[in-house]
């Protein structure tokens, strides 16, 4: 057989890195439409029967509930459901798939079922046809109920992938096979997705922004993904496969020869810096351990939520993940961030607001579930006792909410201390990142134990401009002079308050940026782990009084374009290092 | 086997809840329930909704029924009477 002519597709590289590999499709819900050859038909065939069983209670109960709402005549519409679960010719025909294919169940269902729908579609009457759309939906809640318990979905793969999607769930992260996932191919998305930041975070080659790239890819198809120069080859000949892997031995020889890990973080002229890592998904916490990180400065919690279930963790289960942490990292701190979403990610009974980023989120969200959020205090602080843990409160706007959560603490604690369980002191921290908040920051910082800005969406906030909207986005610049205004005062407030502060945005992972954050006087950046070497390295090279010179300076000028300008020749000539592969970051995409 | 030609009469033909009553009464008999357009070569299995839904059978259609196995005759009493009672719709 000829081989495939070789097609190549450009795109944005958000996650440097590259990786070959098999393409798997992955549906619009994150499904895997894998045909997987089965050891076992006959285990696979008590899965399909068994998730047949589940979806048969599921539409009685949901049968009941829309009969006690609407009325019992509306119940018919689900009998015809339960009937085409019944189906004993659908069913006899995907068991026969299962068998004679050696084919997961998954597939087959989707095979049978899809056949039954173009049959329905060609159906001449209207009312006929439209019930392709009732097996449909039962195909759905099948394949729902298969996905539980998977052997074969994104959860356990056979054979090494390169994924290849419209979009992405970033939570499909906490429960993916990350060993066998080389890399990530989307249609959508940009480099300050929370799927591209995570994508770095876990040193997974990733090119996002690739237009109609899934009409030219078969799951199967052999890829090769080039995270720095944003290219996707789709059958790649082996002339291009034997670069890139002399390619990768390069990069591989060129880490190792940067030589160890130094011991204290600290400028040249031997101020102490902090840098720790941010971290959501367990397989971080290893890199934040070998990149050297002193500690979590910033855990985002919300990812332990999407990943389960029910939506909410128990108690149990979300303090044996924070005490895990504690331990890993013990003797340094480790922060533990609220739940951190908008009601649009909890599930389908949350409100929908038109402006969810100014909505019902963060800490709002938290004191308005009350007793979801008296469970996730409860679990920080049982965890302390197992070491050096902090809780970190996301999007404050008011004195008010870090005295209700005061409040809480206080109560959660007492709760505790009656029924004999030790419970350490929880140093309680709030996210800067509402410019109310920057406009109080004393009244704040009075109340709390240390303050932490969140740069990705003070950013957004300050310039009232959302990042993912292409259409304003050259208006989310970390170099814009409203924003540096706002992160110098900070700098200013906490260092005349004495009390502690640290950048936990993508930007610290900047080595210009971060230049410019030690030169304000912050000490403390918490950034993805893989960044810390790097920035560790740059800051070493730098004395606190130059910084200082280049943040004063920077501080002074109108534009964004000003400030990048004198920043990058500034930076460069203080820290002998290459740094134009970061210039990219923040060079602003609309130079005035 | 007991072979009879029956007339959908009902206005909405047999749709969704028709199809329903028809596939629950012929899954209470052992005997194989087979229908099919009158004329035409296709054949369905009447304890099957999705197949019975695909003879798209609107008011008037003419299905041949064929009833096989121990209980044939009851069971072909039984849906003779569905289709006379029009499916039980209300009209």
């Amino acid at each position: 057989m000829a081989a495939k002519p070789e097609i190549t597709f450009r795109g944005h590289g958000v996650s440097p890195g590259v990786a070959w590999g098999r393409a798997l499709k992955i549906d619009s819900q994150n499904r895997v439409m894998l045909r997987v050859e089965v050891a076992d038909p006959e285990s696979e065939v008590a899965r399909f029967l068994k998730a047949v069983e589940m979806s048969k209670i599921q539409l009685q109960e949901l049968k009941g509930r829309l009969e006690e709402k609407v009325g019992v005549e509306h119940g018919v519409i689900l009998d015809a459901h339960f009937l085409i679960l019944d189906d004993r010719v659908l069913r006899e025909e995907i068991v026969e798939r299962i068998r004679a294919q050696r084919a997961n169940a998954e597939w087959a269902v989707t095979q049978a079922t899809e056949r039954l729908i173009a049959a329905y579609k060609s159906l001449e009457d209207e009312y006929f046809r439209e019930r392709h759309s009732d097996i449909e939906h039962v195909a759905e809640r099948i394949l729902l109920n298969l996905s539980g318990d998977s052997a074969f979905g994104l959860g356990r793969l056979p054979e090494d992938v390169i994924l290849v999607a419209r979009d992405f769930n970033p939570s499909n992260f906490a429960t993916m096979d990350l060993g066998r996932v080389r890399g990530l191919v989307l249609e959508s998305g940009g480099r300050t997705s929370h799927t591209a930041i995570l994508s770095r975070g876990l040193r997974l080659p990733a090119v996002m922004g690739l237009c109609d790239i899934l009409a030219s890819v078969s799951t199967g198809d052999l890829l090769l993904v080039n995270g720095d120069g944003g290219q996707v080859i789709v059958h790649p000949t082996h002339e291009h496969l034997e670069n890139a892997r002399r390619q990768k031995e390069a990069l591989a020889a060129a880490a190792e020869a940067a030589g160890p890990m130094e011991t204290a973080a600290a400028t040249a002229d031997g101020m102490a810096l902090s840098l720790r890592a941010n971290t959501e998904l367990p397989h971080e916490l290893t890199a934040a351990i070998a990149c050297g990180a002193e500690g979590i400065g910033l855990y985002r919690s919300e990812f332990l939520f999407f990943a389960h279930p029910h939506g909410f963790p128990s108690m149990e289960e979300q303090r044996s993940v924070y005490s895990t942490l504690a331990r890993a990292m013990s003797p340094h701190p480790v922060a533990i961030r609220t739940l951190d979403a908008g009601t649009e990610r909890l599930g389908e009974g949350g409100e929908r607001s038109t402006n969810p980023s100014m909505g019902l989120r963060g800490i709002r969200l938290s004191l308005a579930l009350r007793d979801a959020f008296r469970e996730q205090v409860e679990a920080i602080v049982r965890a302390g006792s197992d070491g050096n843990i902090e809780m970190l409160l996301p999007m404050v706007s008011t004195v008010e909410e870090i005295r209700q959560v005061k409040d809480l603490l206080a109560e959660v604690r007492s709760g505790l201390e009656r029924a004999g369980i030790p419970a350490a002191p929880v140093p309680l921290g709030v996210m800067i990142e509402v410019p109310a908040a920057v406009l109080v920051l004393e009244t704040l910082a009075r109340e709390a134990d240390f303050l932490c800005v969140g740069t990705n969406d003070l950013i957004q906030y300050v310039m009232a401009a959302d990042r993912g909207n292409p259409a304003v986005d050259y208006l989310c610049q970390p170099l814009h002079p409203s924003v540096l205004a706002c992160l110098g005062r900070i700098a200013e407030v906490s260092g005349r308050m004495g009390k502690p502060v640290r950048i936990c945005g993508e930007i610290s992972s900047n080595p210009f940026f971060a230049v410019l954050l030690v030169g304000m006087g912050f000490r403390q950046l918490s950034m993805t782990p893989l960044a810390i070497p790097a920035i560790r390295r740059a800051l070493g090279k730098v004395s606190v009084a130059a910084a200082r010179r280049v943040a004063e300076r920077a501080l002074t000028l109108a534009t964004t374009g000003e400030v990048y300008d004198y920043l990058v020749p500034e930076v460069s000539c203080l820290v002998p290092i290459d740094l134009s592969p970061y210039e990219k970051e923040i060079r602003p995409s609309r130079h005035e | 086997m007991i072979r009879q030609t029956l007339m959908v009469a009902n206005r909405l033909g047999l749709h969704a809840g028709a199809a329903a009553k028809l596939v629950r009464l012929a899954s209470r008999y052992s005997s194989e329930v087979v229908l099919g357009r009158e004329g035409a070569n296709q054949r369905v299995d009447a304890k099957s909704i999705l197949g019975v839904l695909m003879l798209a059978a609107g008011m008037g259609t003419r299905l041949v029924v064929s009833v096989e196995g121990e209980d044939e005759a009851e069971a072909a009493e039984a849906i003779r009477r569905l289709f006379e009672d029009r499916f039980g719709e209300v009209p």
